[in-house]
């Protein structure tokens, strides 16, 4: 198999999100010495690409993109292990993010966790139920470029007050993207966040946007 | 004032049966343990330890809100079934209580394999306590007020408690494994209802939180497949009419209504009116619970009169002809200041008798 017949179909397996497939297909990549920046941006980010776009058409829904992003999860981290240097494959920055106290919901903070990694961004999930306490202590070990606050329950958005005043007060110069089905301009306003989203994927696309600001 | 519960029973009702015996819009709050706490001072496990003090809590506050609805919000499909699991399956590490708020389960750990759904055995909802208090409590509610308890039920609500995210993968790789989890959750929820027979007596309506029906989740054929086809059932069995709510944010609404029959809907989207308007001219025999008043926006950072400004549009447009119930779209949070709850009712009885005239 050529080069570019190797990376459309690891590609297709991303997109249509097939971890054993997608990741005997990197195999091969590596075996037959495609350099890794090319396996990444030339095949796993444009079949997570082309994922997202399906999902903005209404072809592909939430276990589309899941299964996509299980894929880009094997892929990534067989790629990183196959580095003799990490700088070989450079991250974007740091992500904090996490699903605020009182909440243990995060079908979608995982989405973005594993859409956000094959992107080429460090994740760092602190879990469910997290403390604004402990958004702090880790936002000052780690200065991540952003921290995202997930929640589901209207009941969340005391907390994401209550943590991002937390945030600011500390002075963590962070973005701050809060994210949940229930948000508004106008609850995000008041909560003090960069911005808000309404569902994983739109998540994805507004954290990328921010960081670019 | 003592509260006539009478009149706010016929209002309710008549509104959903599309009676032209209606004096006013009726208001119907979705306030939660959270509220009942915030009102009432007591905490979670306080509320849950007696029936007695569970159902004079509950009036209480729904009393106070000036509400025409009264529910127990722990006799729901959502984390309470899941408590009925964890117990029955030796996995009550799974639950997360709080002072103030409903318990919380972590989402896919008591489904975390396939051998887990397998072996999975359905609670017994007699043995299990909150249910217990739960179901008295709404029988103490029945007798005191004469509003008659609504059930809510739900497939998928309670197959994303117990196979959290995995089942949205189950979807593509193993859906006859994921129909086996639906379809004992299913059993698990005849079994509710019997017990809800036993203890509350007969229904008048299902309300069934169908968190399957959203088009950011999956396709609607899956919505059909692992919830629809489940209340279609149920449908078959308990023979009263059924209720919609789905609270995700693009809800397939339009669609479900022409494969299931129900009486009523209730979602936190659209929040465009004019969805609303158009949905009651393609839908008028359905009645509409809630509309677009957002529980975070005008209710939790405006003032009362953005709420009696939002109240005003939705009966404007959605009141006349009836099948209209005035409601926050969801669930109350904590922070939403008690006045803009007030606010509502103030602004039905201003705006909210028949015939509607608002000028």
């Amino acid at each position: 198999m050529k080069e570019e017949e190797l990376l459309e179909n690891l590609k297709n397996a991303i997109f249509k999100g097939d971890p054993d497939k997608a990741i005997d297909l990197v195999n091969k990549s590596i075996k037959m010495g495609i350099n890794v920046k090319e396996i990444l941006n030339r095949a796993i980010l444009k079949g997570a690409e082309e994922a997202g776009n399906l999902y903005e058409e209404g072809e592909y829904f939430l276990p589309d993109l899941l299964m996509t992003g299980d894929a880009i999860t094997v892929t990534t981290e067989r790629l990183k292990n196959s580095l003799n240097k990490k700088s070989e494959l450079e991250s974007k920055g740091t992500i904090l993010i996490g699903t605020v106290e009182g909440d243990i919901h995060d079908i979608g903070k995982s989405l973005v966790v594993s859409l956000l990694q094959g992107q080429g961004f460090d994740v760092v999930d602190l879990g469910s139920d997290v403390p604004p306490e402990e958004f702090l202590r880790k936002a000052k070990e780690i200065s991540p470029i952003l921290i995202g606050l997930s929640g589901l329950m209207t009941m969340s958005i005391s907390k994401m007050v209550e943590t991002v005043n937390l945030l600011k007060n500390e002075n963590i110069a962070s973005r701050i993207i809060i994210g949940g089905g229930i948000l508004s301009k106008e609850s995000c306003e008041m909560i003090g966040a960069d911005d808000f989203a309404k569902d994983g994927w739109e998540g994805v696309k507004k954290i990328n946007n921010l960081i670019r600001i | 004032m003592v509260k006539d519960w009478v009149a706010s029973v016929n209002r309710i009702f008549r509104t959903i049966s599309g009676s032209k015996r209606v004096d006013k819009v009726p208001f119907l709050a979705f306030a939660g343990e959270q509220i009942i706490c915030r009102i009432t001072g007591k905490t979670v496990k306080e509320l849950y330890n007696s029936p007695k003090v569970y159902a004079n809590a509950i009036i209480n506050t729904f009393e106070y809100l000036n509400a025409d609805s009264i529910n127990v919000p722990s006799a729901y499909a959502g984390p309470s079934e899941a408590l009925a699991f964890a117990e029955a399956n030796n996995k009550l590490d799974a639950i997360k209580w709080f002072d103030y708020q409903p318990l919380m389960c972590k989402q896919g750990a008591i489904c975390k394999s396939e051998e887990d759904i397998e072996k999975l055995e359905i609670p017994d909802h007699s043995k299990n306590n909150l249910w217990n208090t739960s179901l008295q409590a709404a029988k103490i509610i029945n007798d005191k007020t004469k509003f008659p308890q609504v059930i809510s039920l739900s497939i998928w609500s309670v197959v994303q408690e117990l196979r959290g995210i995995e089942a949205y993968k189950d979807m593509r790789r193993n859906p006859d494994l994921l129909l086996k989890l639906c379809e004992k959750i299913f059993e698990s929820q005849m079994d509710i209802y019997e017990n809800w027979l036993e203890i509350v007596g007969m229904p008048p309506n299902v309300f069934i939180a169908g968190y399957s029906f959203n088009r950011h989740m999956m396709s609607f054929q899956d919505s059909m497949r692992y919830e629809g086809q489940f209340i279609k059932r149920m449908m078959n069995k308990i023979k009263v009419p059924f209720m919609l709510h789905n609270c995700g944010t693009s809800p397939y609404f339009t669609e479900v209504v022409k494969e299931i029959n129900f009486i009523a809907v209730n979602g936190s989207h659209p929040l465009d009116i004019e969805f609303w308007i158009d949905f009651k001219k393609k839908n008028p025999k359905i009645a509409i619970i809630g509309a677009n008043i957002d529980v975070s926006r005008e209710m939790l950072t405006g003032t009362p009169s953005d709420v009696e400004k939002k109240v005003k549009e939705n009966i404007l447009h959605l009141a006349p002809g009836g099948r209209y119930i005035c409601c926050p779209v969801c669930s109350l949070p904590w922070g939403v200041p008690i006045t803009n709850i007030l606010a509502i009712p103030k602004a039905i009885e201003k705006y909210g008798y028949y015939p509607i005239n608002i000028n």
